[in-house]
């Protein structure tokens, strides 16, 4: 996609960098089992994720924002196959990964890290640090010797900026602070040298003062490892410090992405619009106009046909046409799933 | 104009006691709320916000005392009524709205009769009557009566933090704590319940003590804030006031930390190091050791909660001297 875009501007191709993830399709429809009745009827699913088609650029920090439920972990957890999808393509720097096999997936993924919302639960409090760091090179051989596998925890963790590292590195959870639990998580991915990072909300459950550090620190790392950066978070201001580019999902799907100050400043989609009008702002004086969305996000079971958002749609009108809209540019990289 | 105060706190203090040893999870905090005003009580996890609540309604865990102070609901002092006493209290003069709705409500009970229960209890009022108040509160808070017959499952995040809402006013108390009640929410939502809790609060001349993490839902909904470190406040005064003409170095900080959506796009502030262990905090001023205007007098000497101007208070040496750009 990065190709098209920058053949847009004025038929050069501007841009030489790769696209580290294409995901063309992805859909992951949970089927819903109620009661004997569901043998002879029609099958229902939950469609958390349905169609979704992105690319992400090497070195680029990308935000996937919605409320709960419309499928951003979803998203997360299809792409690096911790939930199997039911159609569609992922490419991991030009290579199809829903076509590989158990072992390498396996050693795909050491490319590919996940970052979880909640430190306090992911790490298990009767280990030390330096083995919840180390974990992953032991378990994939790739280390050494005792030596080097200490060498590197040590590497790591300083650079995760726990410093002194030898005292950090035998300390177990309850010893740290939420924030150091989540450098810790940032160490255990850290230390494989990844590509890639999905971080699902890592710093919704830090406090505010905390939650600055982190970010810094994550951007710090990313020059100086090289990475590439999938945020997924429920809250926009959030994602409009962290990421260059946002997808904004309802219900299983792209209402809009694009670059991340055009899609805030100018949203076209009629969510959109309404999600960013609603976000609440630390200034008392400033007056705000709000959009208030009837109802409440349906569950993905029994959608509407055509377009999904329409029920609660306040442009709703001439010009919506019965199917569902795709996706359509309506500015350089601006991406919006709405017939008006 | 008149001021009605409705809840009184005065120099409340309450420690939990871990193995003997005090922790002192709130010292000597003083706040007023009147009647109509809605009091956003805001800081990070550990600050003492959700204890205050606790206090003040009486419903600590069993190593929690109340060790001082007074908390004066309608001119009542509740820190020295009986257990039985305070019963008959909760709900009726001040009920509570707990942050996680799917949690408040039992499972295998239906709402209806979840909410009934407590109005028998307090009201002595027939089954049928206390329906009917019910039907009329979900109408009032936007559910359909027609669904109180349901169980919580049933119910959406919103839709369940409505119902607690309607618990809540259904003994027509004169203030509502509510401890972070739309955190758990998405924001389209979230701001639905916020305008629905103020109207109610008009309706039923409510005070509203409101506890929460995120600065921004208190800017745009509270008529005045006080900020928690550490088990104190540390500055209080209308929201106006102290968002932008903030006294205290963490009042800033923490003001700067929080993301704009809107605007230019402004450096985030940071606070470095963690807020202090409340079992052994430190001497002086507890925000010393992360302040970066700290001095001599600060690690030494414990500031004084002063009305810096005309009802704006902080708890800081240099209240009211330091450039804090606001």
């Amino acid at each position: 996609m990065p190709l098209c875009w920058a053949i847009k501007l004025g038929g050069i191709i501007l841009v030489t960098r790769k696209d580290i993830l294409e995901v063309y399709d992805l859909q992951k429809w949970f089927p819903v089992r109620s009661g004997i009745l569901s043998l002879f009827g029609e099958k229902r699913f939950v469609k958390a994720v349905d169609k979704v088609s992105f690319s992400i650029e090497e070195g680029d920090s990308l935000c996937i924002v919605g409320e709960s439920g419309c499928g951003k972990t979803t998203l997360a957890r299809t792409i690096l196959r911790l939930i199997e999808p039911t159609g569609g393509r992922v490419l991991f720097r030009g290579e199809d990964i829903t076509k590989k096999n158990r072992e390498e997936m396996q050693k795909l993924r050491l490319k590919m890290q996940i970052i979880f919302q909640n430190p306090f639960e992911v790490l298990d409090p009767r280990l030390p640090v330096r083995t919840l760091v180390g974990e992953a090179l032991s378990i994939h051989n790739l280390t050494e010797d005792e030596d080097e596998l200490e060498k590197r925890v040590l590497k790591v963790l300083e650079d995760v900026r726990l410093i002194p590292s030898d005292d950090f590195a035998q300390r177990y959870t309850h010893e740290l602070s939420g924030g150091q639990l989540q450098r810790v998580c940032i160490a255990r991915s850290l230390i494989l040298k990844p590509d890639l990072i999905i971080a699902d909300e890592p710093v919704s459950m830090l406090d505010a003062s905390i939650r600055t550090e982190i970010m810094n620190l994550m951007e710090d790392l990313k020059n100086e490892y090289g990475l590439t950066y999938i945020f997924i978070t429920h809250d926009l201001a959030q994602a409009r410090y962290i990421g260059n580019h946002i997808i904004v999902m309802y219900l299983g799907r792209i209402a809009e992405m694009g670059p991340m100050e055009e899609v805030i400043q100018n949203p076209v989609h009629p969510y959109t619009t309404a999600l960013v009008s609603n976000v609440p702002i630390p200034d008392p004086d400033e007056e705000r106009y709000r959009i208030m969305l009837p109802g409440e996000t349906p569950t993905p079971i029994d959608l509407p046909p055509g377009c999904r958002f329409q029920p609660r749609c306040q442009e709703y009108g001439e010009g919506c046409r019965p199917e569902e809209p795709e996706l359509r540019e309506v500015a350089p990289g601006h991406f919006v799933s709405c017939w008006r | 104009m008149d001021r009605l105060p409705i809840l009184e706190v005065e120099s409340l203090s309450t420690h939990y006691y871990l193995g003997g040893k005090p922790v002192r999870a709130v010292e000597d905090v003083s706040f007023t709320i009147d009647k109509q005003e809605t009091l956003g009580v805001a800081g990070e996890s550990g600050c003492g916000k959700t204890t205050t609540a606790y206090s003040i309604m009486r419903i600590l865990p069993v190593n929690g005392k109340i060790i001082g102070g007074k908390v004066l609901l309608d001119g009542e002092d509740l820190t020295t009524k009986t257990e039985e006493q305070m019963r008959k209290l909760r709900w009726r003069s001040a009920s509570i709205v707990f942050q996680y709705a799917m949690n408040a409500f039992n499972p295998v009970l239906r709402i209806v009769d979840q909410i009934t229960e407590v109005m028998m209890e307090k009201f002595k009022v027939s089954e049928e009557e206390a329906e009917d108040i019910v039907a009329n509160l979900f109408d009032e808070v936007g559910l359909e009566p027609s669904r109180m017959r349901d169980y919580p499952h049933e119910f959406s995040g919103g839709m369940l933090q409505r119902a607690i809402i309607a618990q809540a006013l259904s003994c027509d108390p004169k203030l509502i704590i509510a401890d972070e009640p739309v955190t758990a929410l998405d924001v389209i939502v979230q701001n639905k319940i916020l305008d629905l809790l103020r109207s109610l609060q008009k309706k039923y001349d409510l005070g509203v003590l409101f506890i929460t993490h995120d600065l921004s839902v208190v800017a745009e909904n509270c008529d005045s804030t006080a900020i928690m470190y550490a088990g104190n406040i540390v500055e209080k005064g209308s929201t106006s006031n102290v968002f932008k003409r903030s006294l205290h170095p963490y009042t800033y900080k923490l003001i700067g930390a929080f993301p704009r959506i809107s605007g230019p796009k402004k450096r985030l502030e940071f606070i470095p190091g963690t807020p202090p262990n409340l079992l052994n905090p430190p001497p002086g001023c507890k925000f010393h050791p992360r302040c970066p205007f700290s001095e001599d007098i600060c690690a030494n000497q414990e500031p004084e909660y002063l009305e810096i101007s005309p009802r704006h208070y902080a708890k800081c040496h240099f209240a009211g001297q330091l450039n804090l750009g606001g």
